[in-house]
């Protein structure tokens, strides 16, 4: 990668200790991590070695303890944590696709991906379109009025993807995208993420240990005892 | 921005709809609760209104004729026709039986007036007044009686020649009107067994038994099966004078109780259902109590059901007030379903309540808003169960 | 939601009937619903006019046989029920002394005609010795004086015969006054008829004025009726009536107004009528409870309509007309005959064919929306 390029996310020295005193666990002991737009990067450890925290920092729900966050060249952390500061950064900067495809029940398909740009206060028309343009994009616009638990678990998963995609965020987290699925339909979700990645010159950070994929990434970060290490 | 609450209430329309059958059941019960309170207030002001009178007369002291009794001589009426601002004045007797009807016991009031005169049945739903001066009787629909068929009062048998409504008591009984001189001989008149026994008993005292006076004995038993009383007289006052100076008047001048119509009904209205007014009143705010627990309850269980979601819609941004907003609008909206299926549940089922019920649309009105503080308070708890789910717990587990 | 087909049907038809049911609960049952009714014309048509009064079968004339002194019944000679022919003994009571006093007021003047005698012997002695001295007075043989003094024996002697004659004629009369009041023992009938009342026994000591029985005549039986004052305007004799007996509910008998009593029962307010049987039917009791409809007179073109369309307003009988745009409006009437069927011929106020209200299911007011219905 290229030092010159703005990276999408960067990370410096992050640490984050759960707890005070003698009790006190060290989740993350200074982790660095840097992130091109447009670039995929894999995220693989083993359970109990901080890749929980650290997906939560990058989710921005959970504060670090020390360290700096940038996104874009932004530093997120060293201010003082605002609440509403993080939930429009959540809604507006960072895509989230999860191990279960976590749709809301009661929304169709087209409002379930609409619904950010909703919050990000878009009118419902244009939240709409934009909402078909990605779903149409992604191959399941023929499904755009039906209830989500109608869907395959394929299906789900790629309106999951479009959800995260909506606001255009510069970055998206993925947690076990792969998990529930075949290895023909893991590598599906794969190339369409990498095929996003390039299209939106989105960054993302896949975080998964599912050995079908591990090989299809340029580069992983292994996190191990609450440090990473560059592959 | 699309309506969450709208689409969630869509989405799960089944449980919401059998949930706001269940509430509105118990909306219901409240609603005909309030009802039967109002019904009770109703019969006795309706006892009142039914009088068509200004001033009530009646025996010094008393506080009749409704609460307590009363017995007057009836000619007391025509000294009070003679009083300054008196338009009417009339007779009336009122006493409780139980009459057969089919074969079955009925508890009655019976009701001596005069025709035309205040104290008559006020209108009519079928049948026609009453003509002559004997043996005609007109009775309330609630008594069961058709036109046409006899009722026995005593030992005479009077035919039901019209049917009236809403003309009960103050304890809800249906009234039967009859003519007031068949009414007066009937409240007094004893079975035929004691009048035989008495007028042995009358025979053996010597006192009246005098051989060297003969018809005396007949005289004094005459007078012992006749009477000339009446309960109350109703007056109505002339257009343009007070009915509570024209109620003094009488008080003063002619020694009798006088009340107007503010007094009966403090008497007849506030004393006679205070307790039952306090009665309800308790159960009212038991039911409501209820009431905002199980809506409460579920409000809650729906909101722990929604649990992720909510925390997928705080992690893609959503607004914490947006989204105690979308369970206020579920809260208020499952009221809404009940008080629309308790509203008309209560008056479907009204009409089966052997005492009336009154479901007034101010009590509606006072329903809904209680309905819509119950909803809003019930949501509190489940409002901040949502508000401390952690975004977090969206990834990761 | 399982099937989205079940979803789009059932939910609205839902909604709908819940929505319609609680629509339909808030026009129809509320305030907002109209008031039912039911109309009728006003037409032209006959009323007759008829007061009905309550009364007791008694016989027009009633006899208590007694005793004009007092005395003991003797003898009961007829009991209740038992037809009598005039003159009849009835019953006798006990002479006592009587029989006693007669005969010695017998003696008394046999003693009387004895005192006659002696006083017409004293006088025909007196008028002799009268007589013979004023001879002697004449040839002057006794002084005047003697003779003044017979002559005065002589009037003296013919005023005690007028005075036995008197005592005689007294003691006479006595008797026959003892014999009459013996005769009045015996109780006879005044007038044919039939026992009514046994009130007294052989042996029961009763004073003057007491009965012993009571005799009633059957063909004059009538009704004695009490009718309320309010009812009693255009009574007259001669109006034909129909009588009820209690005894006999569904047989209705004919009769005749015969008397108007001038007095009316204060008390009661009632007038007092006579009403005649025509014919007297048999066996009749006496005290029976009848009933008694009288007709009074009627109209053979009269604006007529129900009684219960009746209102009454601040004291003002009236009824309420419906408008031709269907509103309602109270209109004071003034009402002529009322007829036992119920009714009411109407004098002012309303005009034929006018549409007005009879009954209501609750109170009408001008301002009501009202909904006209075939029965309530």
């Amino acid at each position: 990668m290229a030092d010159n390029t703005t990276p999408a996310i960067e990370l410096r020295g992050l640490r984050k200790r759960y707890g005070s005193g003698d009790t006190a666990v060290d989740a993350l002991k200074g982790v660095d991590m840097r992130i091109a737009p447009g670039e995929v990067v894999g995220l693989v450890g083993p359970s109990g070695s901080g890749k929980s925290t650290l997906l939560k920092c990058l989710g921005a729900v959970i504060d670090p303890t020390a360290g700096q966050m940038l996104l874009g060249g932004e530093a997120i952390f060293d201010e003082v944590w605002k609440v509403k500061d993080l939930r429009t950064l959540r809604r507006d900067r960072i895509g989230f696709v999860f191990q279960a495809p976590y749709l809301i029940p009661f929304l169709d398909v087209t409002d379930n991906v609409a619904l950010l740009p909703m919050l990000a206060g878009k009118s419902n028309k244009d939240a709409r379109r934009r909402a078909l343009e990605l779903l149409e994009a992604l191959d399941v616009a023929h499904r755009a009025k039906a209830s989500p638990s109608l869907l395959s678990g394929g299906e789900q998963q790629r309106v999951s993807i479009a959800r995260a995609l909506a606001n255009n965020p510069p970055i998206i987290l993925a947690d076990e995208p792969t998990a529930p699925l075949d290895s023909e339909r893991a590598l599906g979700v794969v190339k369409i993420l990498n095929d996003m990645a390039q299209q939106h010159q989105t960054a993302i950070i896949v975080v998964t240990h599912d050995e079908k994929i591990i090989p299809t990434f340029k580069r992983i970060y292994h996190i191990r005892d609450g440090k990473t290490y560059e592959e | 921005m699309i309506s969450l609450a709208a689409r969630d209430i869509a989405h799960s329309w089944s449980k919401y709809v059998f949930t706001g059958i269940g509430l509105g059941l118990l909306i219901g019960v409240t609603l005909s609760m309030a009802g039967i309170f109002r019904g009770m207030v109703d019969d006795a002001q309706v006892l009142l209104r039914n009088s068509q009178a200004d001033v009530w007369v009646v025996q010094k002291d008393t506080q009749g004729p409704y609460a307590e009794s009363s017995s007057l001589p009836d000619d007391v009426y025509r000294s009070i026709l003679g009083m300054p601002g008196v338009q009417q004045a009339a007779n009336v007797t009122y006493f409780t039986m139980q009459v057969q009807h089919q074969g079955k016991d009925i508890r009655v009031m019976v009701v001596g007036f005069k025709p035309g005169q205040p104290g008559a049945p006020p209108s009519l739903v079928a049948g026609r007044h009453v003509t002559r001066s004997h043996y005609e009787a007109v009775a309330d629909v609630k008594a069961g009686f058709k036109l046409g068929e006899k009722i026995r009062i005593r030992r005479n048998e009077y035919t039901i020649v019209g049917l009236s409504q809403r003309t009960v008591s103050s304890g809800g009984d249906p009234m039967v009107f009859i003519p007031l001189a068949d009414a007066q001989a009937a409240q007094f008149q004893k079975d035929n067994d004691a009048i035989v026994s008495g007028r042995e008993r009358t025979a053996a005292n010597p006192a009246f038994n005098r051989p060297n006076v003969p018809g005396l004995l007949e005289a004094v038993q005459m007078s012992q099966t006749t009477s000339h009383n009446v309960n109350a007289v109703l007056v109505q006052v002339r257009p343009g004078w007070d009915a509570a100076q024209v109620a003094a008047d009488i008080q003063r001048w002619k020694h009798l109780q006088a009340y107007t119509y503010a007094d009966m009904e403090e008497i007849s209205v506030k004393k006679l259902i205070a307790t039952s007014a306090k009665q309800i009143g308790l159960f009212l705010v038991i039911l409501t109590i209820v009431s905002t627990a199980i809506v409460s309850f579920i409000i809650y269980t729906m909101t722990l059901g929604k649990i992720r979601e909510i925390a997928v819609l705080k992690l893609i941004g959503t607004r914490n007030s947006t989204i105690a907003w979308m369970i206020l609008q579920e809260s208020i909206g499952l009221g809404l379903v009940g008080f629309i299926i308790g509203k008309t549940v209560s008056t479907l089922w009204a009409p089966a309540f052997p005492k009336y019920v009154l479901l007034l649309p101010l009590d509606a009105v006072l329903g809904l808003l209680v309905i819509v503080v119950v909803c809003t308070l019930a949501s509190v708890m489940a409002i901040r169960a949502a508000l401390k789910v952690d975004p977090a717990e969206a990834i990761g587990g | 939601m399982k099937s989205p087909l079940l979803k789009k049907i059932l939910l609205p038809l839902i909604g709908v009937v819940m929505l319609g049911g609680f629509a339909w609960v808030v026009t129809q049952q509320g305030p907002m619903a109209a008031t039912k009714i039911t109309v009728t014309l006003v037409t032209k048509q006959a009323i007759s006019a008829s007061v009905f009064g309550i009364g007791t079968v008694e016989a027009r004339y009633n006899y208590r046989i007694g005793p004009t002194a007092a005395g003991r019944v003797k003898q009961v000679l007829v009991d209740v029920g038992d037809s009598v022919q005039a003159g009849q003994t009835l019953a006798v009571m006990d002479a006592v002394d009587l029989d006693a006093r007669i005969q010695a007021a017998g003696w008394a003047a046999e003693r009387a005609t004895a005192s006659i005698a002696t006083a017409a012997a004293t006088l025909k002695l007196a008028q002799t010795e009268n007589r013979r001295t004023t001879s002697l007075v004449a040839r002057a043989l006794v002084s005047q004086s003697s003779a003044d003094t017979s002559q005065q024996q002589a009037a003296i002697a013919q005023a005690a015969l007028e005075v036995a004659k008197k005592e005689q004629q007294r003691l006479q009369a006595e008797q026959q006054a003892l014999r009459q009041q013996q005769a009045s023992l015996t109780l006879t009938a005044p007038v044919a008829g039939m026992i009514t009342s046994r009130d007294a026994e052989p042996g029961t000591t009763l004073v003057a004025g007491q009965a012993v029985l009571t005799l009633a005549d059957p063909q004059s039986y009538w009704v004695k009726a009490r009718i309320d004052q309010s009812q009693a305007l255009g009574l007259q004799a001669g109006q034909t009536a129909s009588i009820t007996l209690r005894s006999a509910p569904h047989q209705v008998l004919s009769g005749k107004l015969v008397r108007i009593e001038p007095l009316s029962d204060s008390v009661t307010e009632e007038r007092i009528v006579g009403i005649a049987f025509t014919p007297v039917p048999a066996a009749l009791s006496s005290g029976e409870l009848a009933e008694v409809t009288l007709q009074t007179g009627q109209k053979a073109d009269a604006l007529v309509i129900p009684n219960a369309a009746i209102q009454q307003q601040a004291g003002q009988p009236g009824v309420w007309k419906i408008n031709p745009d269907n509103s309602p409006q109270f209109t004071p009437v003034q009402t002529g005959i009322h007829s036992l069927d119920g009714q009411v011929e109407i004098l002012s106020g309303l005009q034929a064919d006018d549409t007005i209200v009879v009954y209501t299911s609750k109170a009408l007011r001008a301002d009501s929306k009202v909904k006209v219905v075939e029965q309530l």
